[in-house]
């Protein structure tokens, strides 16, 4: 961009940021649902590069009270669009005020950053990383910001037990779910059966969304000041027709297709997104059964599973993964908890949707009302582009 | 489908299908369209897409098996493209990492499953060390689906892509990982009680009202079900121990346990029909164990008569390397069982509990064709369940009538000897269970038999058995209907028995004795109505059973003896049939024993011989008054004793006189002149006790003049010419047998007499034959006259 005036001088600045051509990049929507891609960075790495600053003029001075870069970490509400709350902000100087009269490099160091969250952008909050780069000057500033992108691992959580429970609406319907985690990587598969021990009612199918819930605001419990933001990632039927007492069916859904992120719990005080897994149930009157279970999300430190797919591949590497067990023998029904369930014994009550479609508009009820299910292999699918 | 039905009223149900299925098929041959241009153009998502939206159409609920079925064929049709598209892409080695995890991202679960199956086959089929996990996969992930319709499809389709694949190796000698028959076996036995669930869960679905329509849409799609089980019965190491371990338990566990009456019928069916003989005899007991099972209203009678027929059949057919093993107790095991089953279904209707023992019957006749003692035992076992039912009477029109009928027939049928029959203690106390009809026509065919096959019974014990088989034809019966029978029915009835009485015999003379005795006691009692049928056998029987002793008469000192005492049975015998107010029978009877007793000539066979006519005689005095009947019985009685030589002149000039005598005392002149020119032989041709023909052409004389007075007196001149032509032919007949009283005046004279009369008759029909009559003998006459035999009379001066 040309300077407004013609004969004032400015100047481009471009960060390279090291390692540009081995680092991973990584996606991340903007504000808008845009996606973009950025150099990806976990906690604790040092950020560093280059800052080059061009002139635009060449042979004419340009004048600057200082140069400076910053990292900043910090979150915006987009409800609240004036204010950004920053979590980190680290700043280095790189020029002191003087003239700058031909193009300049600044090599730049962050060592060691600490980046205690991930990169989110949601409905109503957007947590974001960026370098800042400032030429300070007395009318204005030239300034240049450059996303990175951060992503939390963990390490493979100390206690995972399956998430297991009998559930029902009584005289009516009574099933045990199982789940074989109650900690997923974002790779991960839910593996897991239904069993039917009670049915009375006329089951048309049975499906499990995952929903993401993302509440903002203070303190995290919903007050004025607070949004909470449901959105349903993935519906996946897992069962079609009327089971009679006695089946189990199987569930496996694969996680990797799907636009997660880790579980963030309470990030910085301002918001939270958790997943649940929903299994719900609809009558053939249209009415819908269901029971939520918070299940926690997490980012695995990437090594396995990474291999370049132009490569020759022995076949047990195209072995399909997490095939029934052989052992999954059906199971008598009986109503004995186990030993290991965790979570709540006894049977819990599934809640009924209160609007369903029946009643009033029971003429319409013979139309097939089933939500339409986008699933990565109907709408965009993720894994074919490597 | 209510809604759309209001919309469009004059759409019928069928056309509502049609249209419905058209639709669905127009989107499959678009989407399957796009899915090869995609794959063509390497788009394999797109195509994988295109796939999974043509699938979709499986999720329909609209449409009736039939169109299902129709949509599911289109579209597996299609779906065949995919498996070789994706096959040769892997045979290229161009594998798509991930594949089998990425049609998992469908997140509808019909087109799922289907595109899962089709990917987990490329899977198998490029490297087969998949083939087991991949196929306890898919057999598992496809419990998903629980709508019967689409599951016993989605199953289906699994069942038939895999059918080449499935690992058949023996059990102790395979690749680990690519699995060995048994892995087969669990594959299709669990996706066989899958789809037996299905299958039996459609019955109960929707309106009550509805289940015509289910039960008729549940028999089109039971040979999904049945697949299975030929799929296990095709895998090639599934032996003996096999089937009897697992594969065998495995099914009827399913089928026993599912409760559905027309599941376990089919099934059981299935089972037979599809396994081999051998395996079935190996496994009889376990098999007849689940047959006690069955719900109510399993036909489980014809279930086990399937399978006898098939071992019966299979026995048969390799009688040559020994029919069934020997140590497998076929009929114990059957005998057993069937009595547990009888057992322990107490609804059982009665007429299929003896339908079973038909089958088991039918069992031993086919594989132990020797075992009269197991034919017996069943029919023991078929007395033991009326006596438990407290059946006193099994009446004619039921159903168990049917099935005991066929029963008891089987024994006749097969032996094809009464006698055989007569081995089977239990038979004659089982007969005893039909009612009256029924009875009869068991006899009826009882007797059949015996005349078809020219069975002889030869012992007066058997006799008896075999007439109180048949007593419902001997005699009155307690329980017999009081209306009339229809006359030409009883008539053949009895017609029956009479030819039953020629196959009573023994080649012993004395024991044919005791037999006729014997038949005769069951006989007599069975009333005037029948008599007239029965008897006059048994007395033609004993008159030949007396030939017999004379023929024997070197052997046996007895024998005149034996024969004096045949004929007073027999005496007795026509006695009862006279006091059956018959007449004509009696005394055919007495001059056919008359003509016997004179050809055997045993010690004093004039006095019984003479006994027999003079019975004959006053039969014809006392009894015969019809005028037609007499002149007949009259020339009966000349012919019997013109051939009669037994009588010393004592006795024999009584007769004929007698005879003469009665015939001028006939009513009408016709019969008289007749009668009298009959005797005329008894002078001639009758024998005397030297057995010479007599040629007493005085008397003969006397007769033929005696008819020509008669004739005379005759007031109708038709009759009376008639007369003289017959007449003169008597005249001709003596006087070309040489009997010089007659003389050539006496024809001329009869001769002109007629020439004289015919004229003067009326022309009509009877004149016509009477002057062909007159004119032929003339015509012989003239003959005669112009070429004389060597040794003939002279016909000098006769006038034609």
């Amino acid at each position: 961009m040309q300077s407004l005036f013609g004969f004032g001088q400015s100047a481009d600045i471009d960060v390279v940021l090291d390692g540009v051509e081995s680092r991973k990049s990584a996606d991340i929507k903007t504000e808008e649902g845009k996606k973009e891609r950025h150099l990806l960075y976990y906690d604790g790495e040092t950020v560093s590069g280059k800052v080059n600053v061009a002139l635009k003029k060449p042979g004419s001075k340009l004048e600057h009270q200082g140069i400076k870069i910053e990292f900043i970490g910090q979150i915006d509400l987009f409800y609240d669009r004036g204010n950004h709350h920053e979590f980190t902000s680290l700043v280095k100087d790189l020029a002191r005020p003087g003239e700058l009269m031909q193009n300049t490099a600044y090599s730049f160091e962050f060592q060691n950053v600490e980046k205690p969250f991930e990169s989110y952008t949601g409905s109503n909050v957007r947590l974001r990383y960026f370098l800042r780069v400032t030429i300070v000057r007395r009318i204005s500033d030239i300034v240049k910001e450059v996303d990175i992108v951060v992503h939390t691992l963990s390490s493979y959580p100390d206690a995972n037990n399956s998430i297991k429970m009998e559930v029902g609406i009584e005289d009516c319907l009574h099933i045990e779910f199982e789940y074989n985690k109650s900690k997923y990587h974002l790779k991960d598969v839910i593996v897991g059966k239904i069993y039917f021990l009670l049915v009375r009612i006329k089951i048309k199918h049975m499906e499990i969304a995952i929903i993401k819930r993302e509440t903002t605001g203070s303190g995290v419990s919903i007050g004025p000041n607070s949004y909470l933001e449901n959105e349903t990632i993935a519906k996946y039927e897992i069962m079609d027709g009327a089971p009679v007492k006695g089946e189990s069916i199987p569930i496996r859904v694969f996680l990797a297709g799907y636009d997660l992120t880790p579980t963030m719990r309470d990030i910085n005080k301002k918001f939270s997104v958790r997943y649940y897994l929903n299994l719900v149930l609809m009558d053939d009157e249209d009415r819908r059964y269901f029971k939520q279970q918070e299940i926690t999300l997490w980012r695995k430190g990437e090594k396995a599973r990474k291999v370049g797919s132009g490569m020759a591949q022995s076949p047990t590497m195209n072995m399909p993964t997490h095939l029934v067990s052989g052992d999954h023998s059906r199971r008598e029904v009986n109503v004995e908890s186990d030993a290991d369930v965790v979570n709540a014994p006894g049977v819990e009550s599934m809640r009924r949707e209160v609007d369903s479609p029946t009643g009033v508009n029971n003429s319409e009820a013979t139309v097939d009302t089933s939500p339409i299910v986008q699933s990565p292999l109907e709408g965009n699918p993720p894994l074919m582009s490597d | 489908m209510f809604r759309s039905s209001m919309m469009a009223p004059q759409m019928s149900a069928q056309e509502e299908q049609e249209k419905m299925l058209d639709e669905a098929l127009g989107i499959v041959k678009t989407q399957a369209f796009q899915m090869k241009r995609s794959l063509d153009g390497g788009k394999l998502m797109d195509g994988l897409k295109n796939a999974s939206t043509m699938l979709g159409e499986l999720r329909t609920s609209l449409l009736s098996p039939k169109s299902y079925y129709e949509l599911y064929m289109a579209i597996t049709d299609e779906l065949r493209h995919l498996e070789l598209h994706l096959y040769d892409e892997f045979q290229k080695g161009r594998k798509v990492t991930d594949l089998y995890e990425l049609v998992q991202y469908a997140g509808n679960i019909v087109p799922r499953l289907y595109l899962l199956i089709t990917v987990g086959l490329v899977y198998i089929k490029t490297n087969s060390c998949l083939k087991r996990d991949l196929l306890r996969d898919l057999v598992e992930m496809c419990r998903g689906v629980q709508h019967p319709l689409r599951g016993l499809f989605l199953r289906n389709y699994l069942l038939q892509v895999t059918r080449n694949i499935l690992p058949d190796n023996p059990e102790d000698n395979a690749e680990e990982s690519e699995g060995t028959v048994r892995d087969a076996v669990d594959f299709v036995l669990m996706n066989f009680a899958e789809m037996n669930k299905l299958w039996v869960r459609m019955q109960h679905q929707g309106h009550s009202r509805d289940k015509e329509r289910r039960e008729r849409e549940r028999e089109e799609l039971k040979i999904l079900v049945g697949t299975n089980l030929v799929r296990l019965s095709q895998l090639e190491n599934v032996n003996l121990e096999l089937y009897k371990k697992l594969v065998l338990p495995g099914i009827l566990e399913q089928v026993v346990s599912c409760r559905d009456a027309i599941a376990q019928e089919y099934l059981m069916e299935c089972i037979i029909q599809v396994f081999p003989d051998e395996f079935h005899l190996q496994t009889l007991n376990a098999f007849l164990e689940s047959c006690a099972q069955l719900q109510p209203g399993v036909n489980v009678k014809n279930v086990i008569i399937s399978l006898v027929d098939r071992l019966a059949t299979f026995s048969q057919r390799n009688e040559s390397s020994g029919g069934i093993p020997n140590d497998v107790k076929l009929f114990d095991i059957f005998s057993e069982q069937v009595a547990s089953v009888i057992q322990s279904r107490q609804d059982m209707p009665p007429e299929d509990m003896v339908s079973l023992e038909v089958s088991l019957v039918n069992l031993a006749h086919k594989c132990y064709a020797d075992r009269v003692d197991y034919v017996d035992k069943v029919l023991g076992s078929t007395l033991n369940i009326f006596e438990k039912l407290n059946v006193e009477r099994v009446s004619y029109e039921s159903a168990v009538s049917r099935e005991l009928m066929r029963l008891m027939k089987i024994p006749l049928d097969q032996y094809n000897n009464i006698l055989t029959v007569l081995k089977l203690q239990q038979y004659a106390p089982l007969l005893e269970y039909f009612d009256y009809r029924g009875r009869k026509s068991l006899a009826a065919y009882v007797i059949t038999n015996i005349l078809e096959n020219d069975t002889l019974i030869p012992t007066p014990e058997q006799v008896d058995t075999v007439l109180t088989m048949v007593a419902s034809l001997i005699a009155d019966q307690p329980d017999q209907p009081h209306e009339e029978e229809d006359p030409e029915d009883f008539a053949e009835e009895q017609g029956l028995v009479g030819r039953l009485i020629h196959h009573l015999k023994s080649d012993v003379p004395d024991q044919q004795y005791l037999i006729l005795s014997a038949a005769r006691k069951h006989l007599g009692a069975g009333g005037n109505r029948r008599i007239k049928f029965t008897l006059p056998p048994i007395v033609f029987q004993a008159y030949q059973l007396a030939y017999k002793y004379k023929a024997l008469k070197d052997q046996d000192d007895m024998w005149e003896k034996k024969c004096q005492k045949i004929f007073k049975f027999c005496h007795q015998t026509i006695t009862a049939l006279m006091k059956a107010e018959l007449a004509e029978l009696p005394l055919r009877l007495f001059l056919q024993g008359a003509l016997a007793v004179g050809r055997i000539q045993f010690e004093d066979y004039e006095t019984v011989a003479y006994e027999f006519i003079s019975q004959a005689f006053s039969i014809y005095e006392d009894e015969i008054s019809d005028s037609k009947a007499q002149l007949a019985a009259m020339t009966l009685m000349v012919g019997t004793f013109e051939q009669l030589a037994c009588l010393s002149e004592e006795n024999a000039e009584p007769v004929r006189t007698q005879c003469t005598l009665a015939a001028s005392k006939l009513l009408k002149k016709p019969d008289q002149c007749r009668g009298v020119a009959t005797c005329c032989h008894l002078f001639w041709s009758g024998k005397t006790i030297a057995g010479e023909e007599r040629h007493d052409g005085k008397r003969v004389l006397d007769c033929l003049k005696k008819g020509v007075r008669i004739a005379n007196q005759c007031m109708d001149s038709s009759v009376q010419v008639q007369l003289f032509v017959e007449l003169l032919n008597h005249y001709l007949y003596f006087y070309e047998k040489g009997n010089d009283q007659v003389t050539v005046q006496m024809l001329n004279h009869l001769i002109s007499k007629i020439h004289e009369e015919l004229p003067n008759l009326e022309t009509n029909e009877e004149t016509e034959q009477i002057s062909k009559h007159f004119s032929n003998t003339v015509e012989h006459l003239r003959n005669r006259m112009e070429s004389p035999e060597a040794d003939g009379v002279s016909y000098e001066g006769l006038v034609l």
